[in-house]
């Protein structure tokens, strides 16, 4: 007895870096590979079949994707509407959130009183879910807008009946939320800011454009790195505002054909799971999605440290 | 006025403007589900015609409704997440720490496996998820779908990569001879995470937490798929998607109980917003 | 790390014990009419009381939820419910393994609307329902009333130029009247589509024919489009359209459609008798009935109907345990023969029963008028389910749309329907 245990102690002992190594590291590799690669293996090998969800799945090579890409065919144009719709929302918010967060952190960073009050309040709508989110503002949107507009101007605005506008509308949902997030983030990076730079420029006379342009701004170049890469990244991603807030929205015309103008393509793909019913179109979609972000992302993050290089 | 003084006043009615109108949806929410009908809502929502008394009513009727069991939605809701912090944070930890102490090939290889998947968006994976966890019920007999367990699981599994990123990062900064003196005083290598490293780790912790509790406590396509709507296990999201598809909507009903599913997250940010805000930030931009 | 490792699999034990559902005493059935959701939860409360069998009842519809999409999660989670609903050949077909053969259940003499395939019984008919265009018809006498006015009789609203008359003379006398539109029509959103590319659809479909006559919706099987029927329905469409208010019709949901009707802010609703539960809740206690759809002008084709027809089935999950598949079929088996069953269907529920063998008959106005119309034989079916459900959303859905926000005229609307119709043997063939 006394000899195992000492060798059981000793095969601890001389491996006990090993162990605690692969011990530690097993619960969240474990859940990781489980959760994260498994499926993402199992997606591409299902993108290439007619797997219906359950069952086994036939392979039919690529013509999930061939299907996506034939010009002319419903499948690919509501795709590729998907695809450019979002696009240009990821564009819309990039500039649009971007300006509006910076602003607000420009502003709160000025000393004014009560600060840290007004910090906490912009940034409090982030604790909010997007599904909560999407239906109080489709309330807004559809309840209250058009009476105000109608008392102000005899008409009213109905901001999610079209696709313009709508878009819009979701921008602007999604950027009440984020805005306070991208805020904090440029706060720092603006307290980060070398106090005497700043008085430097001061007693040089520099106005306030001025300061911004050339003092801020470079200083301030890797935030914008980071802001701009997760406006994008979550743009893409977004489902939650989109699915409660319009639902794939009013109706417009792509190359002839009338679709469903707001779906964004993370709601799209779920539509051709749930809806459509077809798992294996989704997954191929899912794939594309996949590649077209990495590739933007990858873009726009040397696009911007390059930038910073410059500053 | 100076010209200094006035600037900065004009900034100050420019900043608290902007705050009121920022603010304004929420005044919508409380003014709206404090009201007694629907139509009331419905016919004009910038009447003032709510009471407090009415919102607990609401508010209490909602909570106790039978058609959306936003009771039992709120308690799976809590249990999740709170189960699920405390599985990201010990399994992260512990991972970042073993990946940070041990400098070999295979370490830096698995670290940058967990970063790189940070890119990999959930809707690649979202489908096959449901019919993999489906096969894995089948075999194992666990079930990963519609339960707690499943839930806690996939959490742990897409919280971890950005955790074990920000842990590592702030445990590149521990000083190595805090561990070396444990060791030295007897303690094995467990102890020593347990009793030495963790303690340190609490701020980051703390932010971690606070992170992956927003996005847990709010998250809807996850437990869509996992749980499922109108399921035993269905979390507050979701009970909200259903009490709205459930039966005609009551307006007031429905804003109380979005201002309900805020609350929680609310209180939670209130007390920490130091640790969030900090350790967020620091972490993005790292 | 023994002590983690041990206390990790307890906790694996209990949960796994935890999330053990589907006990042998229990059922789970999802259906799809939301206004019906709180009668049937009380029903199915008193027959867990008399009989001690759980029921899980979710109700799945309105505009924002859909009851296939909520099927398939289940049966992709492996819990698929014990009873669900279909709604034609197509759901059908879709769910074919999944359906129980009923033949043999005590209820199938007792109607003549059970869902039959290949000569068996598959479905339990939930109700018979009608829709047309409901009207206010204490607006209506009020406008009457009014000096200077052509009266309106609406036994004369059988087609497009009875209505076109009349919608103009309402329009003209809004304010006097109080209302907001003349119709409550909605559609434009998303999540209400179902009103246009379903419901109004049929109009196309069956209205001015026999009663199960399916000779157009064989013609658009095949992609055969007749377009001079096909041009009416357009400009139909569009009169509901034109006279709609605009915000209900482009962005309004189910609450702000019907609501609008019982605020008595417009005479008429394109909706059915289901919307009776939630006009009793709005208490809204005028006079009320059904008109027919006015598709054809009166040179053509006078439709002196509505559309009647038991439009959904129950049906019982196939390929559940043999015990639940038969804790199912009592649970229907006491809906259609018991007493409590057939004031549940009638009195709490407001359906028109589908059993002959019932009494009882409902009170609700709406309810009342479609037997009335029932009891002359002046009805048309149902037939938009013939086709497949994502066709008709995302194919017709958008174009009914974007007539509604102004983007087509009529005539483009019809173009474009002809063009998706003429599509759909390919979008079949591509599933």
């Amino acid at each position: 007895m006394i000899k195992q245990s000492s060798k059981i102690s000793l095969f601890f002992k001389k491996h006990q870096k090993s162990l605690v190594f692969w011990g530690f590291l097993a619960p969240a590799l474990l859940a990781f590979v489980f959760t994260i690669i498994i499926p993402f293996f199992l997606g591409l090998y299902y993108s290439f079949t007619d797997w219906r969800g359950f069952g086994t799945p036939e392979f039919i090579g690529f013509e999930n994707y061939i299907r996506l890409f034939t010009a002319g065919g419903n499948e690919s144009i509501r795709f590729i509407y998907s695809l450019i719709i979002t696009f240009v929302f990821a564009a819309i918010n990039i500039v649009l959130l971007n300006i509006i967060s910076f602003s607000l952190a420009l502003l709160v960073t000025r000393g004014l009183k009560f600060q840290n009050f007004y910090r906490v309040g912009f940034f409090l709508p982030n604790l909010i879910g997007g599904i909560v989110l999407g239906y109080l503002w489709k309330f807004i949107f559809n309840n209250v807008v058009p009476d105000v507009t109608l008392l102000a101007s005899g008409e009213s605005f109905l901001m999610l009946a079209d696709r313009n506008t709508a878009i819009l509308g979701i921008s602007l949902t999604w950027g009440w939320q984020y805005a306070g997030y991208l805020m904090m983030i440029y706060v720092t990076a603006i307290q980060n800011i070398p106090q005497d730079i700043v008085e430097a420029s001061e007693i040089d006379g520099a106005k306030f454009m001025q300061r911004i342009r050339h003092i801020m701004l470079p200083m301030v170049a890797p935030a914008f790195t980071v802001t701009l890469f997760l406006t994008l990244i979550n743009s893409f991603k977004q489902f939650d505002v989109n699915f409660a807030l319009t639902a794939g929205g009013p109706s417009t015309e792509f190359q002839g054909l009338s679709l469903w103008g707001t779906k964004l393509i993370s709601m799209y793909i779920l539509d051709t799971y749930q809806v459509s019913l077809r798992p294996a179109l989704a997954q191929a979609q899912a794939v594309i999605f996949f590649i077209v972000l990495t590739v933007i992302s990858v873009i726009q993050v040397q696009y911007n440290k390059r930038k910073e290089i410059e500053a | 006025m100076t010209r200094k003084k006035r600037s900065t006043l004009l900034l100050e009615i420019l900043t608290i403007l902007l705050f009121v109108i920022f603010f304004s949806p929420f005044v919508l929410l409380l003014m709206n589900a404090s009201k007694e009908t629907s139509f009331e809502v419905l016919t004009d929502p910038l009447a003032l015609t709510g009471t407090f008394a009415q919102l607990l009513t609401n508010m209490e009727e909602v909570w106790t409704s039978t058609n959306t069991q936003y009771q039992q939605a709120f308690v799976n809701s809590i249990t999740i997440t709170t189960g699920s912090l405390i599985a990201i944070v010990v399994a992260s930890s512990m991972a970042a720490w073993v990946l940070v102490r041990t400098k070999s090939k295979i370490s830096n290889l698995i670290f940058l496996l967990f970063v790189v998947a940070m890119i990999i968006p959930f809707q690649v994976v979202m489908i096959p998820l449901v019919s993999w966890f489906r096969t894995l019920r089948d075999v194992t007999g666990i079930p990963f779908l519609r339960s707690h367990f499943g839930m806690i699981f996939a959490y742990v599994g897409f919280g971890a990569p950005l955790s074990i990123f920000m842990y590592h990062g702030f445990m590149k900064s521990i000083p190595y001879e805090l561990e070396e003196a444990a060791e030295i005083d007897g303690c094995n290598k467990v102890q020593t995470f347990i009793y030495i490293v963790f303690p340190i780790l609490k701020p980051i912790t703390i932010t971690i937490m606070l992170l992956n509790g927003i996005w847990i406590w709010n998250d809807f396509l996850l437990p869509l798929l996992i749980v499922g709507k109108g399921t035993p296990f269905q979390t507050v999201p979701l009970a909200i998607v259903n009490y709205v598809g459930a039966f005609v909507a009551e307006y007031q009903f429905l804003l109380s109980a979005v201002l309900i599913a805020m609350i929680p997250v609310i209180i939670l940010f209130l007390f920490a917003q130091k640790y969030i805000i900090k350790g967020m930030v620091a972490g993005s931009i790292k | 790390m023994k002590k983690l490792g041990f206390f990790a699999s307890s906790l694996l034990a209990v949960t796994a014990l935890a999330g053990c559902g589907g006990s042998s005493d229990s059922i789970y059935m999802l259906q799809n009419k939301p206004e019906i959701d709180a009668a049937l939860q009380a029903f199915a409360e008193a027959y867990t009381e008399e009989t001690g069998v759980e029921m899980k009842v979710t109700s799945c519809g309105g505009d924002l939820c859909q009851l296939g999409t909520q099927l398939q999660a289940d049966i992709a989670a492996g819990e698929a419910p014990d009873i669900f609903v279909i709604d034609g050949i197509p759901a059908y077909e879709q769910y074919e393994d999944m359906i129980a053969d009923l033949s043999e259940e005590p209820w199938v003499e007792d109607t003549d609307v059970a869902f039959k395939v290949d000569g068996k019984v598959v479905g339990f008919p939930v109700a018979i329902e009608g829709w047309g265009m409901a009207y206010n018809k204490d607006l209506i006498d009020e406008f009457n009333a009014l000096p200077g006015v052509t009266t309106i009789d609406v036994t004369e609203l059988t087609n497009y130029d009875a209505y076109m008359e009349a919608f103009e003379a309402l329009d003209a006398e809004k304010v006097a009247l109080g209302i907001d539109s003349v119709v409550s029509m909605a559609g434009g959103a998303a999540g209400m589509s179902w009103v246009t590319n379903d419901h109004n659809f049929n109009s196309l479909l069956s209205a001015g024919l026999e009663y199960g006559d399916l000779s157009v919706v064989e013609d658009l099987l095949e992609g055969t489009v007749d377009r001079t029927r096909l041009g009416y329905y357009a400009d139909w469409v569009n009169l509901l359209f034109t006279y709609a208010d605009e915000t209900v019709l482009r962005t309004g949901g189910y609450n702000e459609q019907v609501g609008a009707f019982a605020e008595e802010k417009a005479v008429f609703l394109h909706q059915g008798n289901w919307v009776e539960p939630f006009l009793g809740d709005a208490e809204a206690t005028f006079a009320r009935g059904f008109a027919p759809h006015g598709v054809f002008p009166a040179s053509v084709q006078e439709t002196d109907g509505i559309f009647v027809a038991a439009p959904s089935w129950y049906v019982v999950n196939a390929q559940a345990p043999e015990a639940r598949q038969q804790l199912a079929k009592d649970f229907l088996t006491y809906m259609a023969t018991t007493e409590a069953g057939h004031k549940y269907m009638v009195e709490e529920a407001g359906n028109i029963p589908a059993f002959k063998s019932v009494e009882l008959s409902p009170t609700a106005p709406l309810s009342v008028s479609v037997q009335e119309w029932a009891a002359e034989g002046k009805i048309y079916s149902w037939n938009q389910y013939y086709f497949n459900g994502d066709f008709r959303y995302n194919e017709l859905g958008p174009i009914y749309t974007r007539l509604a926000n102004g983007e087509i005229t009529p005539g483009q609307f019809e173009t474009l329907m002809t063009i998706a119709l003429e599509g759909y043997p390919d979008f079949l063939a591509n599933l």
